[in-house]
């Protein structure tokens, strides 16, 4: 009989949530399979049923610490549609404005806080030291400039939200509180070095890309499906527009296709080994519907951004690879344009005359008994769906979070990854810490409320073909 | 930037883990000099590093889990290197470090800590806890006052 050796790489670190990575190995030591598992269950459909529609925001923000914003969004937008009210031009621009703090602060925590570790100090660091520490030992400048674009979004939240995690002010109808002056003035004071720390992190980010061309290859470097929301010129949105689907050879699938309607070309398909679903386009089936959502996907879709610098960046990015930009390893560069992006775009927003207008709330009672909001999280596309009953409580949700929309892409990229990287007789750190690397790449957000569980100790396990322990190797 | 600065951490939902807030909250009834700013928040992450490199003092609160349920313990602090590889648990000897390596400056820093004995889901903590917290109060505005700023 054949021995089929198994390697279990749990916790994943340096990732938002809990996961595991199981790869299969043959009897030659080659990897045969490979799955991430999501091993978390959050339950918050269930849970929301029989609440008032109007909690929903606040609700649904609890289920991320890191992206509560997004949420807020997506379930105000759905209950926007059960009351079937047109919000304030205001509202709908402070919303915006909110958004693009989180995106900024949101992918400042992947560049700078996840993934530098592997993208300054390598790939084959010493996983005693590929960490924070490490970055911060070796380019204080570069540490000092991720906590400053973090605190930048983070203080951006804090001034409109009233707090920087689960903010509440985000409401059906729009928005509970005008934009103040003060405010305003604070925020806008503080673009320019924001706006320089974007430049710079990408002239860097671009630098040292260079040595990494094997992981370019390899890193999610294959055919699928992209899918991102686009304004009617074609330019990129993070709230709201028409979804668009492009191929690998950079031809359009389907454009104008509306978040309402995301039953009629999305499916989700349940795995026994994973808590997380597969999202997949559905003219195309399961599981060759494989697509990807968030940074990559949005920019590969898109015409343009429609501010200067990150047009010019963007131009840039799209001639990285023939047609679509492919590999995943290239997310990083776009969340760091789409950093850049919307830094532009909030001093645009903030400027505008009617930014600081009081009237920034739409009233009115449910006028319709389904309703869906989607709006582009970090990560990817997030729809929220409800239901309610006649007294307005909540009968059925069903949310599609961007993560589950890269299941697929994550699963075959660590495939892809571990046959390139791994090999089962000769186990090295590095090799382990790419197949990390590539999830780190898709920055999923599993837990949503993210805390390490002790020192999220990277434990990898060697299984007999009966699920005898062979060895065990643990990162301190 | 501030002379004192407070920076109660815990969660407020988890019982005894929330005393700092409370704390906080008590504070910023009976401080009212500008100088001396209160933060309150769930976890210490690595922005807060900048804040504390612009106080000259600071006072970090936080439950204990060891010792005596509604013991008071205060504790000077420097900078450490924690043993965790990860950004949600940073202790505030790390911001500390932080704060050092970063910013160049490392504020005097003291812990003030008390041992809960109720760490469950609630947004309210134990009576032993309740209890100590006239105390607690007290004891940090002394320490405020020995900063020269009440």
């Amino acid at each position: 009989m054949a021995e089929r050796r198994t390697i279990v790489i749990d916790p994943v670190t340096r990732i938002e949530g809990h996961a595991k990575i199981t790869l299969h190995l043959d009897e030659q030591g080659e990897v045969a399979d490979a799955r991430f598992h999501v091993t978390q269950f959050r339950g918050f459909e269930k849970l929301c049923e029989g609440r008032p529609f109007t909690e929903m925001p606040s609700l649904m923000a609890r289920i991320c610490g890191i992206c509560p914003v997004s949420h807020l969004i997506a379930s105000a937008k759905a209950c926007d549609a059960l009351l079937a009210v047109r919000i304030p031009p205001t509202a709908d621009k402070l919303r915006r404005i909110f958004n693009m703090a989180q995106i900024v602060q949101s992918h400042a925590l992947s560049v700078f806080h996840l993934s530098s570790p592997d993208l300054l100090l390598g790939m084959d660091a010493d996983p005693a030291k590929s960490n924070l520490w490490g970055v911060y030992e070796r380019d204080p400048k570069l540490a000092r400039d991720g906590i400053r674009l973090r605190q930048f979004g983070q203080q951006i939240i804090e001034r409109l939200g009233g707090k920087r995690i689960h903010p509440a002010w985000v409401v059906p109808g729009g928005v509970s509180e005008p934009l103040s002056q003060e405010n305003r003035d604070e925020i806008l004071a503080a673009i320019p070095e924001a706006l320089k720390i974007a430049v710079r992190t990408l002239s860097w980010f671009k630098k040292i890309s260079e040595g990494f061309r094997e992981e370019i290859g390899s890193f999610g470097n294959f055919p699928s499906l992209f899918m991102g929301s686009v304004k009617e010129d074609g330019s990129i949105t993070f709230y709201d527009g028409k979804i668009r689907v492009g191929d690998a050879s950079g031809n359009l699938v389907a454009d104008n296709l509306a978040a309402e309607h995301y039953a009629d070309f999305l499916g989700e398909k349940v795995e026994p080994w994973s808590y997380l679903k597969s999202a997949y386009y559905k003219p195309k089936g399961y599981p060759e519907g494989i697509y990807r959502v968030g940074p990559l996907a949005r920019l590969n879709v898109v015409d343009r951004c429609g501010t200067e610098r990150a047009d010019q960046e963007l131009a840039e990015f799209k001639e990285l690879q023939r047609a679509a930009v492919l590999s995943s390893f290239h997310y990083h560069q776009a969340r760091l344009i789409e950093i850049l992006y919307c830094v532009e775009r909030l001093q645009q927003l903030l400027n505008d005359p009617e930014i600081l207008s009081k009237h920034v709330r739409a009233e009115a009672k449910p006028n319709a008994f389904e309703g869906v909001g989607a709006s582009e999280a970090p990560r990817g596309i997030l729809f929220h769906h409800y239901k309610i009953d006649e007294q307005g409580l909540i009968r059925w949700a069903n949310l599609i979070i961007a993560t589950g929309q890269n299941n697929l892409a994550m699963n075959r990229s660590v495939l892809q990854v571990a046959k390139h990287f791994v090999r089962g007789n000769e186990l090295l750190p590095g090799m382990l810490n790419r197949v990390e690397a590539v999830i780190r790449t898709y920055d999923p957000c599993l837990s949503c409320s993210t805390h390490a569980v002790g020192q999220m100790a990277l434990q990898v396990q060697l299984l007999g073909p009966a699920g005898d322990l062979l060895t065990t190797a643990r990162r301190p | 930037m501030c002379r004192v600065l407070i920076v109660a951490f815990g969660n407020p939902l988890r019982c005894d883990d929330g005393l700092a807030w409370r704390a906080a909250e008590e504070l910023s009834q009976q401080i009212s000099d500008p100088d001396v700013r209160i933060l309150t928040t769930h976890q210490l992450t690595p922005e807060l590093s900048q804040t504390v490199s612009q106080a000259s003092s600071v006072i970090f609160l936080d439950a204990a889990r060891s010792g005596v349920p509604g013991e008071i313990v205060l504790t000077s602090l420097l900078p450490e290197r924690p043993g965790s590889v990860f950004t949600h648990d940073f202790s505030p000897g790390g911001i500390l470090n932080l704060s050092h390596n970063l910013y160049g400056r490392c504020p005097q820093a003291t812990l003030a800590s008390v041992c809960g004995e109720c760490f469950e889901h609630g947004d309210s903590v134990s009576r032993t806890v309740e209890a100590a917290l006239p105390s607690l109060v007290a004891r940090i505005i002394e320490l405020v006052k020995a900063a020269g700023q009440v």
